[in-house]
């Protein structure tokens, strides 16, 4: 490279470098005078506060938050205080022995003990607490308090531990929780640390933020080489009062840790036990199911979209992630894995063609857009042609000229076959987004899938995904809208939107958000649908379940005296007819049997809930999900009023009816 | 040696890109200063290695770690030496271009730490770009200045140095990399003062730097910062908001030092940071131990130190007749005393914690390779200074 002086320095260049000479001595200057104001003038403070106390800081763990039901004395999960023994290796006398001592009283492993107070002292934190036992029972308190003139240096420190009161009762709701694994630490830095707890699933999960609460903490002064004791309050506070040498410490500053805040919730616990249990148990034994039921039940209030109980079955009980037990992992693992899933919650976690029960928003719709009125009527033989294809009634013989109000009542097939027709599936597409099928009804609990509502265009992308080259996959026919007004076809639903669908035809036509934190309060639309219609569609679920006579309503088994129940039962194909010809109902293989639905709702009490019910591979709506929907009914407004229990106090009331009922 | 066979020696020494032979005329100034510092700060770090555990492999002794850095640094230092600065500036944008590749690569593929991506592995070897792009950004402003020269007083080019310094530091922000962050608009604006831009540009800048500074005092919750950054700023603005937990960090530093007194406890006989009362000791804080071991009298040597370390660059910048080499120990020199300056001041409780090593002392390889990268800038413009005479 050639040398080349680059030219001509610019004016003032040095002036300025001579006020960087400046800046830098006068910082220095200031930077010593500060050093030493800390260590001349105040150092002999400062010297004191390092050689006679020293600070210790202990993070004070918040407790969290407490979720009650829906009488607010009834406690669905809490704190109980879980007490730990630990030990100060500095402190034993004589460390082998304390150790041995303890493998007896405890049965803890007292090798294993040994080699970690050795290890201890050799990484030089001798004064670290060492666990020896988690969550000690009672017993061995005692037992450990007894030989305490022996066990110098160990102690127990309480910790607050989750306890969920009714084991399995709602355990998918409530959720679990268990201690923050790496990834989500790093997500959740820094106000989770390590060990500390995470809510997993259900209200735990949702309204973890609310649960969690904020850590607080402690500084104590404290002496020259000693360890300040951490004890526990009645609430299970910890605090620090002495050290381990006995001598009494003080606190220099404390900040309380912020426990978490409280969720109250909708649920009516007594009205989920007793709809866990009826799935459960009662079926079984009353030999309407032939193995214990899978299914799930929403009782929703309708005004508001308040669930008073979300029962799925089976269910599992979320103590078992916090209670620890030398087969602890066993136990979770099984739980996990189990094929009958325990953790997935049925009425709002998965979807199943809604049967029958989609004929009321067919019906819904079908009278809204003009498409029939209350006379139209359709001649049913059993089955229904439409271009070289044959489409069955349930029922075999036909229903002769049917009404939409008669429709219901019996389920024609064939009268809705000739209704979704006239509809066309983008009408009854506008219906179905309205009254919320196939998108999340915004339910605050975790995992809620949208189910499904098939529409030409979905059809269309659907085949393009899969890159299909069957033209025949790519367009709509009318056949697909005729499977679809009978919810079979690819019509997909939760049993939760079933229960809001349901809810709509119940409170005059509104739409409501279901929800469990009542903190959250109703989310109630305006009212969607007409008056007249709700009018007919009433006559025709009442009819359904009121009507005795032969041809009786298919809601029959749902009835009760006294009480004004609106239902539509539901039959949802699991398999495929060919897969069943031939075979008598209960000889059909357990997982090709249908699934059992039913909605309905009461409207002359208050409370007016609404109920939406399956039981999976039950058969028929009509003779095992009914007679469910009676049970529920009448536990909660006849039965448990009687026996004189707390919970709602339902009582009649005189609600204007859409319709009168027809016998 | 007659003056014209010294002339023929400098003549020699910048005719090749890379010559060895001007080793021989290191400035032992700057060295030695840098050695004594070094010196200071493995004693510090070998006290504070008594407090890991005893069963600690010697590979992760703190003084060993840095020992090996500082040879690794040293070397890289002298080969820079070696080669001649303006062909070093020369190479500014494919360095600028190459550390922003890798600030980029970071983003996808490094290594978390304490909330940033910092860390690009590979093997045995972790690489910290972010280190390296405060030299790239003072090689790549050397290099545009020194080729606008006049013509920064207008806005223009004025708003051109923005750009180039501006792409860095957006991807730093994005690392969260807030130390970082905070280095590289002092290194500019000084940059641009010596270079002799008009003043009510900078003086423009820095107010609008001085605003967004009082927005972070002032509206703290309301600003996109990661939970920790947050705390330290407020614990520093309001130290009873959250005395206990970034509180505890500064009052426990603030008894360390002070309890230093005049002499100190003796190295090694620290009880606030042996007893593990101080996080972080033997890197942020690593002033905080050495002013309780070696009191007053080793803390005012070291300020001092740094003091005649700095002075030392700034007589450089302005006795170079090269506009190029100026500018080059005018940004080396604010690196270094940015981080001098506000280590010392956080440890004093002057300024908000922040989490910037103090140079040569603080224990960390990748900043300790980056500190003797700009002592051998340094070093590399002093012993070619002469030629322009």
């Amino acid at each position: 490279m050639k040398p080349t002086a680059n030219g001509k320095r610019f004016e003032g260049f040095e002036r300025r470098m001579g006020w960087l000479l400046v800046a830098v001595v006068a910082f220095s200057a200031l930077l010593c005078a500060r050093l030493w104001q800390l260590q001349i003038v105040d150092g002999q403070v400062y010297t004191k506060q390092a050689e006679d106390n020293r600070l210790d800081y202990e993070v004070i763990k918040s407790p969290r938050g407490i979720i009650y039901g829906r009488d607010e004395t009834i406690v669905l999960a809490d704190n109980r205080a879980a007490l730990d023994l630990v030990l100060t290796p500095a402190l034993l006398r004589d460390a082998e022995g304390v150790c041995a001592q303890l493998g007896n009283l405890v049965d803890v492993d007292s090798a294993a003990l040994i080699a970690s107070v050795e290890r201890a002292i050799k990484r030089k934190t001798p004064f670290e607490q060492i666990l020896v036992k988690q969550d000690i029972t009672k017993t061995e308190r005692m037992r450990v308090e007894e030989y305490s003139f022996a066990l110098q240096g160990v102690y127990t420190v309480a910790r607050p531990l989750r306890r969920y009161y009714h084991n399995h009762a709602a355990g998918q709701i409530l959720g679990w929780i268990n201690e923050i694994d790496r990834e989500m630490l790093d997500r959740n830095k820094p106000r989770y640390k390590l060990g500390d707890i995470i809510g997993r699933d259900g209200i735990e999960q949702r309204y973890e933020s609310d649960l969690k609460g904020t850590d607080g903490a402690m500084i104590v002064t404290r002496y020259n080489g000693s360890v300040p004791q951490l004890r526990t309050d009645v609430h299970g506070m910890p605090y620090i009062e002495v050290d381990s040498k006995g001598r009494s410490l003080a606190l220099e500053r404390r900040q309380d840790a912020v426990p978490g805040k409280p969720i109250f919730t909708s649920l009516d616990i007594e009205l989920q036990i007793e709809c866990e249990r009826i799935l459960r148990d009662e079926l079984l034994a009353e030999d309407i199911v032939d193995i214990q039921a899978e299914g799930a039940i929403v009782v929703m209030d309708v005004d508001t979209g308040e669930l008073l109980a979300l029962a799925s079955v089976p269910t599992y009980d979320p103590n078992i992630f916090t209670t620890q037990s030398p087969d602890q992992q066993t136990i979770i693992d099984s739980v996990m894995k189990d094929p009958r899933k325990p953790m997935l919650h049925r009425a709002f976690q998965t979807h199943y063609p809604p049967g029958s029960v989609f004929k009321v928003l067919l019906a819904v719709a079908a009278l809204e857009e003009g498409a029939i009125d209350e006379h139209t009527t359709f001649s049913c033989g059993g089955s229904f042609r439409y271009s070289n294809h044959t489409w069955r009634c349930w029922r075999p013989g036909g229903h002769g000229g049917v009404s939409i109000v008669d429709a219901l009542a019996f389920s024609c097939d064939v009268f809705f076959y000739n209704a979704g027709l006239r509809l066309g599936p983008e009408k009854l597409n506008k219906w179905a987004h309205l009254l919320g099928q196939g998108e999340t009804t915004g339910i605050d609990l975790p995992r809620e899938v949208p189910g499904g509502i098939p529409s030409p265009d979905k059809k269309a992308a659907a085949a393009k995904r899969r890159k299909s080259t069957n033209r025949d996959d790519f367009k709509w026919y009318p056949g697909d809208t005729i499977n679809m007004s009978i919810g079979q076809g690819m019509v997909d639903a939760t049993i939760l939107q079933n229960a809001v669908m349901m809810a709509s035809v119940l409170n005059g036509g509104k739409r409501v958000r279901p929800f469990v934190n009542m903190a959250l309060g109703p989310d109630v639309s305006e009212q969607l649908i007409g008056d007249n219609t709700l009018r007919i569609v009433s006559a025709g679920l009442l009819k359904c379940v009121e009507k005795k006579q032969p041809p009786s309503g298919t809601g029959r088994e749902a009835r009760i005296e006294g009480l004004t129940i609106l239902g539509k039962t539901g039959t949802a194909q699991v398999a495929h007819m060919s897969q069943l010809k031939g075979r008598r109902e209960r000889n059909v293989p357990y997982e090709l049997r249908d699934h059992a639905l039913f909605v309905a709702g009461v409207t002359n009490m208050k409370p007016r809930i609404a109920v939406s019910i399956i039981v999976e591979h039950g058969l028929h709506g009509s003779t095992t999900a009914a007679p469910v929907a009676k049970k529920v009914f009448d536990y909660f407004y006849l039965k448990r009023k009687q026996s004189g229990e707390p919970g709602a106090a339902p009582e009649a009331v005189n609600v204007a009816m859409h319709g009168e009922p027809v016998e | 040696m007659s003056s014209i066979q010294r002339d023929l020696n400098l003549l020699d020494s910048h005719i090749r890109t890379f010559n060895y032979r001007n080793l021989s005329r290191i400035d032992w100034y700057l060295l030695g200063i840098t050695f004594i510092l070094i010196g200071f700060g493995l004693t510090a770090l070998y006290s504070a290695s008594q407090s890991l555990s005893a069963d600690a492999s010697f590979f992760s002794l703190y003084y060993v770690r840095q020992f090996i850095a500082f040879c690794l640094g040293l070397t890289i230092a002298l080969a820079i030496v070696c080669i001649d600065y303006r062909a070093l500036i020369s190479l500014a944008p494919a360095m600028y271009i190459v550390v922003a590749g890798l600030l980029i690569a970071v983003l996808f593929i490094g290594t978390e730490a304490k909330g940033g991506q910092h860390w690009l592995r590979y093997g045995p070897f972790n690489l910290q770009p972010s280190e390296l792009s405060k030299l790239a950004l003072v090689y790549s402003l050397a290099w545009y200045l020194a080729a606008v020269r006049d013509r920064i007083q207008s806005a223009l080019y004025f708003a051109g140095a923005f750009v180039i310094s501006g792409g860095i530091l957006v991807l730093i922000l994005l690392q969260k990399d807030l130390g970082t962050a905070l280095v590289l608009p002092p290194v500019v604006l000084m940059m641009l003062y010596a270079a002799g831009c008009r003043k009510r540009y900078l003086f423009s800048i820095v107010a609008v730097g001085v605003a967004m500074a009082a927005t972070v005092f002032f509206a703290v919750d309301k600003l996109p910062l990661e939970e920790y950054q947050k705390s330290r700023i407020k614990s520093f603005v309001q130290p009873d908001a959250d005395p206990l937990e970034s509180g505890y960090q500064i009052i426990q530093t603030k008894i360390a030092v002070g309890s230093g007194q005049m002499w100190g406890k003796g190295v090694g006989k620290g009880t606030q940071t042996h007893l593990r009362f101080l996080p972080e000791f033997h890197t942020d804080f690593i002033f905080a131990l050495i002013a309780e071991e070696m009191g007053f009298v080793g803390g005012f040597i070291v300020i001092s130190l740094f003091a005649l370390f700095l002075l030392r660059g700034i007589v450089l910048a302005r006795d170079c007749p090269d506009l190029a080499g100026s500018l080059l120990a005018v940004g080396c020199v604010t690196i270094i005393g940015f981080h001098v300056f506000v280590n010392i001041a956080i440890t004093l409780h002057l300024l908000p914690i922040t989490g910037l090593p103090l140079p040569f002392l603080s224990q960390g390889g990748s900043f300790c390779v980056t500190t003797m990268m700009c002592v051998g800038t340094l070093l590399s413009v002093q012993v070619r200074k002469g030629f322009f005479d």
